[in-house]
């Protein structure tokens, strides 16, 4: 217990070090930043995004790092940047929904065994919107008020989209 | 079921291209080698035999201080040129940042082959507005040291 707080504190202190020398545009220390936020964009920008997720990933980092100036305090790095990635991952999947016309012709066949196929199949029937409230009620386990403040809309919204995301992955699941 | 659902990852390479996004005028450059990435690699990592070999304009480039991954490197130019530079070194990434370059590697395992990617840029500051000059003057520098890194995986591997 105490060896994990510990390193809890070291970790912060590290991430605190990190922040403020990308701040005055130390790029190794942006690429040490970048190490460090990349599991968590790739897990908050694959579910929205689905097959253009590298892109969104990419992008989050970018608008990530090159925002970084405007962050005063460096340990609410991670949730700053999870509100940056999930903006940016629901943009490029609306961008790209809007692209491409019908997206359900390009998913994979509903018979492919995979589990990881059958939930991205899953997701892709649903909006970018009701894939952001699925990542950060259902996957990140935030609660209704830090939801609402990281999308930007009314608790009411949260709400009401996810029961409508929830009910929409049911079905779709079920097909 | 949570495991299961999909990730964006991004790879060494995007990474890179990130880096270079935030340095303005700075230049990626990506290629297919035809080896394997630990014959790739094994060229890119020997920064002391190599980069000159690669970089035209360095004459030597020598590690003064190694701690694990971070190196201290002297680097020493056809005209006198001096510089100091700041490394981090590991598998199939490399950074290097003196006060006026940045420079960086990455490779990513390609089936039997190797994606390799150079980054090369400036560090001034106030150079936003020329970076799209820059990124078009420096393009093909940077072009020619991924086909120089090239040629030399080629005469290390036939060397074997």
């Amino acid at each position: 217990m105490m060896i994990d707080a510990t390193l809890h504190a070291e970790r912060d202190r590290e991430v605190e070090r990190l922040v403020r020398a990308a701040q005055r545009g130390d790029q190794l220390a942006m690429a040490e930043l970048m190490g460090l936020l990349a599991p968590s964009v790739a897990r908050w920008c694959g579910p929205i995004a689905l097959q253009h997720g590298p892109d969104a990933a990419q992008e989050s980092l970018i608008a990530i790092l090159r925002g970084l100036p405007g962050l005063r305090d460096p340990s609410a790095l991670f949730g700053w940047a999870r509100a940056i990635a999930i903006r940016e991952a629901v943009r490029i999947a609306k961008r790209e929904r809007g692209r491409a016309g019908d997206p359900l012709g390009e998913l994979p066949a509903r018979g492919d065994p995979l589990l990881g196929v059958e939930i991205r199949d899953t997701l892709a029937r649903l909006s970018p919107e009701h894939r952001a409230v699925l990542v950060l009620r259902d996957l990140e386990g935030l609660d209704e008020q830090t939801a609402s403040r990281v999308l930007a809309v009314a608790p009411g919204t949260v709400k009401s989209r996810l029961a409508r995301a929830r009910a929409g992955f049911r079905k779709a699941w079920q097909r | 079921m949570s495991d299961q659902w999909p990730t964006a990852e991004i790879d060494r390479i995007a990474r890179l291209r990130v880096l270079a996004a935030l340095t303005p005028g700075a230049v990626v450059v990506e290629a297919v080698l035809p080896h394997r990435f630990d014959q790739v690699w094994g060229v890119a990592a020997d920064l002391e035999r190599e980069l000159p070999q690669c970089l035209t304009d360095v004459r030597t480039f020598t590690i003064t201080r190694e701690d694990g991954e971070r190196l201290s490197v002297d680097a020493r130019g056809y005209f006198g040129l001096r510089a100091h530079f700041d490394v981090v070194l590991r598998p199939g990434w490399c950074v290097m940042r003196s006060r006026f370059l940045l420079g960086g590697m990455a490779a990513e395992p390609a089936a039997e082959q190797t994606r390799f990617a150079f980054l090369g840029g400036f560090r001034f500051p106030g150079l936003r507005p020329a970076a799209p000059l820059l990124r078009r003057l420096g393009k093909p520098a940077i072009a020619h040291v991924v086909s120089r890194y090239g040629q030399r995986v080629d005469v290390r591997v036939g060397a074997e």
